[in-house]
């Protein structure tokens, strides 16, 4: 409903801002410098705009990305350069004459004419590689494909642009020479040092966030390169957890659809060649044999298993407790190992689940009475993009006042009732959707609520009602007569 | 009065006593059930909670699609994954007892929001069941003799390997809650038979219907209830009581029975059901004949009545047995004649013979099974003879019975166990009675049984009464057989009594201990999960079953067909979910039959049958790797002598044997076994795993040949880690018409052409 809401108001001040944005004339760009992280499933973009405005108090700049950036872009963050605090950002739709989608990030101070500022924009992008060759044979290595638009597009003038594409390893079988480019660059358009292709620099470059530009200059590069790991994908992550003060405990479960998009496997699994592979040290990199985990410290009784029992492959090792607000880096670390290798092409689903002390998490104000808790939003799987994500926070009976801040926003959320163990009129429970989650989607799920005295009581008093019962039953049985005759 | 050998407190109210006993029973049975579920829990604790074997997997998964769809989507169940592509109507086909009983606990349970697993309901079920047979024999035995006897045999049963073997956590089969409807129908009987209540007959009944609706072994109360009323009648103790207890247990048990659609009309139709039918005839000639004797006096009209009562009898049983000439009533089926002759499953339904289960028993079995319960067991039974009241009778003849049965199936030493307890029960409490009794002998005048008596136990009292000649302590028993009786006899002082008791005591401690190892060694092992030790000795688990079947699951198209031995079919549908052509559920012989020809034909004759019935994948077992024996090579015989029951012109079982005579799959193995297509799965690639040397068969002992086979109709799919499961992919047809053989050997030999084109080229020829 928010997430609607928003993308209507965008709409509205798009109508209202479109004169406004398409104004190029505030700021012209000195140097945009593109570095593209190439992985596996996720693909890390930082783009570095030196910028210079042409009039006072110009303090709103805009970033524009391509239609098919825009739609593999799954987070966005913009900064100065060299601090931390992160830069409001509007996004304002695709803007038909731009052929762009734009957004708008507000300087922290207004600048004067003339003066500079460096801007940051990180994204990461998901689904943004794909194997080539589409199928490889058991002991073939992995090589992923990278396509991405030559210039960065930006609605002002850019002085110089260069884009580096980094691969995470030397080897780059192949990556695309840009033509005709004698009006931007003198030199070589391409060149390529160890594991960097490096596009630019490129001169002079007009406003490009439009479509002509689009249409009429824009390039497409693609770079294929070796990819040392198994290209994975999480299609489906259900995590339910469940607060219960009671048991003074947190317990998280995630249930985990795995499916290697590497390049699907050619001809047939063999387990000799496999089993060879392994004495050698030689498993091919897209085959997934095992991924570590990092769950949080102070876990106790974790299970996991999938729809046929316990994955017995798998290894825990534990870490205590650390005190709640210390900066610690500890983890339990959790060695996932499926059943069978995980092949290019093949899946694997299971289910993960943890109870952790409800103190880590919690926290009771006594002034408003209420009680909150963090949940983290996801344990991440390393390299890997959650395709849809469905979080279900399960409060204890009788919570009332229910607020939630999740960090970032979902496609959708809904508050519902959960019924289990003894519960006598349920627990409401908060579904949070989310799509495309990357390994920046980390953070905390804040809930607060308040639980009336009365509602802790509700179970053990259900409980006592339905002993005494069943004991002023067998008190009855035992002392009524239903004999007819004596 | 008499001395004592010990002094025993007079100044206890009997009130007190009584709730006292009554307490410790209590609590006795709360222990029992407590130590009966515990340890059953073994399989639960060392390995999961996981459904085990075969046939548990065909009822979990029946029962997961009862707890989601509800009970008529279950009734009306057809499974076209089964059996394919015949498909199986599995409502009318099964015994639904097991799976309604756990969809009801399910329903219950969430009704009370215990939103407990379906799987660890099914996993549960048979320890929580063994609670209540330990209760059910307490009050069967308690008919028998007294309360104690009833505790003793409760302990037995709770713990004895015989019953455990068949009920663990996770042995989610019938048997689980046959055994207590068995014995609680049992119990329900002798109280009928004893009090002539027509409310514990239809009691008898209902759980009857229970047992019918859950087990297949339901025949062996239907048959055991007559038998007994018969030799009744025989022994001349025909009552009223009889008449009550079997009429009501027969007429509604009957009817009921029918209610279940796998039974259906069979209790009228088949000569398994027979005798149940012919007793209640011939009780209703004689309760006939009883009215009309009380109400005539004629001695002559007395003769001609029963003149006339056997002749109807004879024309009752001649009609049965005429019925069952006309084909009106089927005759003995094959698996009730191999309980008779125990060559006839191997002569003529191979199918029964190759299970494991319905072996004959071997003698050591019998120890391990029941330790010490198997020498009381004798004692027990000779005792009921002692008093020979009609519930003795009972489980004398449900002794001699169940024995034979016992001695022919290994299986079927489930249904001696609760009898063997029982008696042993009632050895060993009068053995205790006895010897706790603190009552010393008195010389001379005093008859021996008048200073019997146990002033601890009321119960005893009224065998007072009972004439002289029924001994009511093992001393006296066999102070009748020595003859002298006139010299004080019994046992003096407390030393001879506590040597007994220790002796005694230390007996049960031993029992306990053998129990406690054979579940925890012998019955505890779920079959899909396998234990061993690692390299550092920790525990490591073979997973490679659910390795296999997971992979199957995932990385299979959804309505893929798998090819396997009939053993696996039920864990490939429960586990991998995915259609079978043939289940544990042997029902057509002739698709086992087709199996088992494409698994021992070569692969030119057995690709038409895979392409036949749309085979996608062949599953087979391997263990020649780890040194798993229960592997399907080690099956194979029985799949070339069930093909050959149906295609004896094609497969001959003397083909896969050497000249000698041995089975072998080294260098010596005949030709038709090294061109099978199990023995080319089977070891398919095998003897490249051990790099050059010569390859070694860990299970058979037996050296590979050092050529391996070939396969050109199938592509190697899966491998398990462990290679205990191999799967394999049956080729598409070639794209340009070719035999797959020809179209392989063109492609290998372009690429081998330098190497030794003229063996391919000959060989083609």
């Amino acid at each position: 409903m928010a997430g609607l809401w928003r993308s209507r108001a965008a709409l509205l001040l798009l109508s209202l801002l479109s004169p406004l944005v398409s104004a190029e004339h505030s700021f012209e760009n000195t140097a945009i410098v593109r570095t593209v992280e190439l992985g596996g499933s996720l693909v890390h973009v930082t783009t570095t705009y030196a910028v210079r405005a042409l009039e006072d108090g110009s303090s709103i700049y805009t970033v524009a990305l391509a239609e098919d950036e825009h739609k593999k872009t799954s987070w966005i963050q913009a900064k100065m350069k060299g601090e931390t605090a992160s830069l409001p950002l509007e996004h304002f739709g695709l803007n038909p004459n731009t052929g762009a989608y734009l957004y708008a990030v507000e300087f922290p101070k207004a600048l004067k004419a003339n003066a500079s500022a460096n801007l940051v924009l990180e994204t990461v992008q998901t689904h943004a590689t794909y194997p080539w060759p589409q199928v490889a044979a058991q002991k073939d290595q992995q090589y992923l494909k990278y396509e991405a638009d030559l210039f960065v597009l930006s609605p002002y003038y850019t002085s110089v642009q260069r884009t580096k594409i980094r691969a995470p390893t030397p080897q780059i079988n192949a990556y695309t020479t840009p033509e005709d480019m004698e009006s931007f660059t003198q030199d070589a358009p391409v060149t390529k040092s160890g594991a960097t292709v490096t596009y630019g620099p490129y001169s002079n470059i007009p406003s490009s966030a439009n479509r002509d530009f689009v249409e009429g200059v824009q390039k497409r590069i693609s770079v294929q390169y070796n990819y040392p790991g198994p290209k994975l994908e999480v299609t489906k992550l259900e995590r339910a957890a469940e607060i219960s003060h009671w048991g003074a405990n947190l317990n998280i479960q995630d249930n985990i659809w795995l499916h290697n998009a590497g390049p699907a496997l050619k001809g047939h699994f063999s387990r000799l060649e496999f089993q060879s592979q392994n004495y050698y040290n030689k498993i091919s990199p897209s085959t997934l044999v095992s991924i570590a985990l990092h769950l949080p410290a102070g876990v106790h009784d974790v299970y996991y298993y999938d729809l046929n029992g316990n994955v017995s492959t798998s290894r825990l090792r534990t870490t205590p407790s650390v005190p709640k607000g210390s900066n610690s880096n500890q983890y339990t670390l959790f060695e996932m190992r499926p059943r069978y290798p995980v092949l290019g092409g093949w899946n694997y689903s299971f289910t993960l689940g943890w109870d952790s002390p409800l103190a880590d998490y919690a926290g009771y104000d006594k002034e408003s009475g209420s009680y909150l808790v963090g949940v983290p939003l996801q344990t991440l799987v390393p390299g890997a993009v959650v395709d849809e994500a469905e979080i279900k926070i399960i409060l204890p009976e009788g919570a009332t006042d229910i607020k939630f801040y999740p960090p970032f926003p979902a496609v959708m959320n809904s508050v519902s009732e959960h019924i289990t163990y003894l519960d006598t009129k349920g627990r409401p429970a908060i579904t949070l959707q989310y799509q495309q989650l990357t390994d920046k989607h980390t953070g905390v799920i804040f809930v607060s609520y308040k639980v009336p005295f009365s509602a802790h009581l509700t179970k053990p008093l259900a409980v006592a009602t339905a002993l005494m019962g069943l004991f002023a039953l067998a008190f009855a049985w035992k002392r009524v007569d239903t004999r007819i005759q004596k | 009065m008499a001395t004592k050998a010990y002094t025993l407190p007079t100044n206890v109210a009997p009130e007190t006593v009584a709730n006292i006993r009554s307490l410790v029973r209590i609590v006795s049975l709360a222990l029992i059930s407590a130590a009966a579920i515990s340890s059953r829990l073994f399989a639960v604790v060392n390995f999961e909670s996981i459904i085990h074997e075969f046939d548990p997997w065909f009822n979990y998964r029946a029962t997961k699609l009862l707890a989601a769809k509800g009970f008529y989507e279950f009734w009306n169940w057809f499974d076209p994954t089964a059996w394919y592509p015949l498909g199986r109507v599995v409502g009318g086909t099964i015994y639904p007892g097991l799976m309604a009983t756990s969809g009801v606990i399910y329903n219950v349970l969430h009704a009370l929001n215990l939103p407990v697993d379906i799987r660890n309901i099914c996993v549960l079920l048979a320890p929580g069941f063994s609670a209540l047979t330990a209760w059910s024999t307490y009050m069967f035995t308690k008919e028998l003799k007294d309360e104690s006897a009833g505790l003793l045999a409760a302990a037995f049963i709770g713990i004895v390997p015989g019953y455990i073997s068949r009920s663990v956590a996770g042995s989610y089969d019938n048997e689980a809650i046959a055994i207590f409807l068995l014995m609680f129908t049992f119990y329900c009987w002798i109280k009928a038979l004893k009090t002539g209540s027509a409310f514990f007959g239809t009691l008898a009944a209902l759980f009857y219907f229970y047992m019918v609706a859950a087990w297949g072994g339901y025949a062996f109360i239907t048959n055991m209830i007559p038998l007994h009323a018969l030799a009744l009648i025989l022994m001349g103790r025909f009552s009223s009581r009889l008449y009550v207890a079997y009429s009501s247990w027969y007429a509604i048990g009957t009817l009921a029975s029918m209610q279940v659609p796998f039974v259906g009309f069979q209790p009228v139709r088949t000569s398994e059901h027979m005798a149940a039918l012919g007793v209640f005839g011939l009780l209703q000639i004689i309760a006939f004949a009883e009215l009309v004797r009380s109400h005539v006096s004629s001695k002559q009209f007395q003769t001609l009545l029963y003149a006339s009562v056997v002749a109807m009898g004879l024309v009752g049983f001649f009609g049965i047995v005429g019925l069952t000439y006309k084909g009106w009533i089927a005759p003995w089926t094959g698996r009730f004649y191999s309980l008779w002759d125990t060559g006839y499953a191997k002569k003529y339904i191979p199918i029964i013979a190759s299970v494991s289960e319905h072996q004959p028993t071997a003698w050591p079995s019998f120890f391990m099974d029941l330790h010490m319960l198997i020498f009381l067991f004798p004692a027990g039974v000779i005792m009921c003879f002692s008093k020979l009241r009609d519930e003795h009778i009972f489980v004398i003849i449900y002794s001699v019975v169940a024995s034979y049965f016992a001695g022919v199936m290994v299986r079927l030493m489930l249904t001696l166990t609760p009898v063997v307890c029982v008696a042993a029960a009632v050895a060993l409490s009068s053995l205790l009675d006895t010897y706790i009794d603190p009552t010393e002998p008195v010389p001379e005048e005093i008859e021996p049984t008048e200073a019997e008596a146990t002033p601890q136990d009321p119960a005893k009292k009224s065998k007072k009464a009972a004439p002289a000649g029924n001994p009511t302590s093992l001393g006296e028993y066999f102070s009748r057989f020595t003859g002298n009786t006139n010299k004080p006899r019994g046992i003096f002082g407390i030393n001879n009594r506590l040597i007994v008791l220790f002796n005694t005591f230390g007996m049960l401690v031993f029992f306990v201990i053998h129990c406690t190892w054979v579940t925890s060694n012998a019955y505890s092992s779920p079959s899909v999960v396998l234990a061993s030790t690692g390299a550092d000795g920790n525990p490591h688990i073979i997973d490679d079953f659910r390795e296999a079947y997971y992979w199957l699951r995932q990385n299979t198209p959804e309505d893929a067909v798998v090819m396997s031995w009939w053993d696996y079919g039920y864990q490939i549908a429960g586990m991998a979910n995915r259609t079978t052509l043939v289940d544990n559920n042997t029902w057509n012989n002739t698709h086992i039959a087709t199996v088992g020809k494409a698994m021992s034909s070569s692969e030119e004759v057995a690709y038409p049958i895979l392409k036949k019935h749309d085979v996608d994948y062949i599953l087979i077992i391997f263990g020649g790797l780890l040194g798993y024996s229960g592997d399907d090579i080690n099956k194979f015989l029985w799949m070339v002598r069930i093909a050959q029951g149906v295609w004896p012109d094609e497969i001959q079982e003397p083909n896969y044997f050497t000249k000698q005579g041995e089975y072998r799959v080294d260098d010596r193995a005949p030709d038709t076994m090294k061109n099978s297509l199990m023995y080319k799965m089977s070891y398919y690639r095998f003897n490249e795993l051990f790099g050059g040397q010569q390859a070694m068969d860990r299970v058979r002992g037996q050296q590979m040949p050092k050529q391996g086979p070939t396969l050109d109709y199938l592509d190697e799919a899966f491998t398990s880690e462990n290679w205990i499961v191999r799967i394999y992919q049956v080729r598409k047809e070639d794209i340009l018409g070719r035999d797959l053989k020809i179209a392989n050997a063109f492609e290998q030999g372009r690429k081998r052409k330098k190497t030794k084109p003229p063996v391919r080229r000959r060989a083609l020829a």
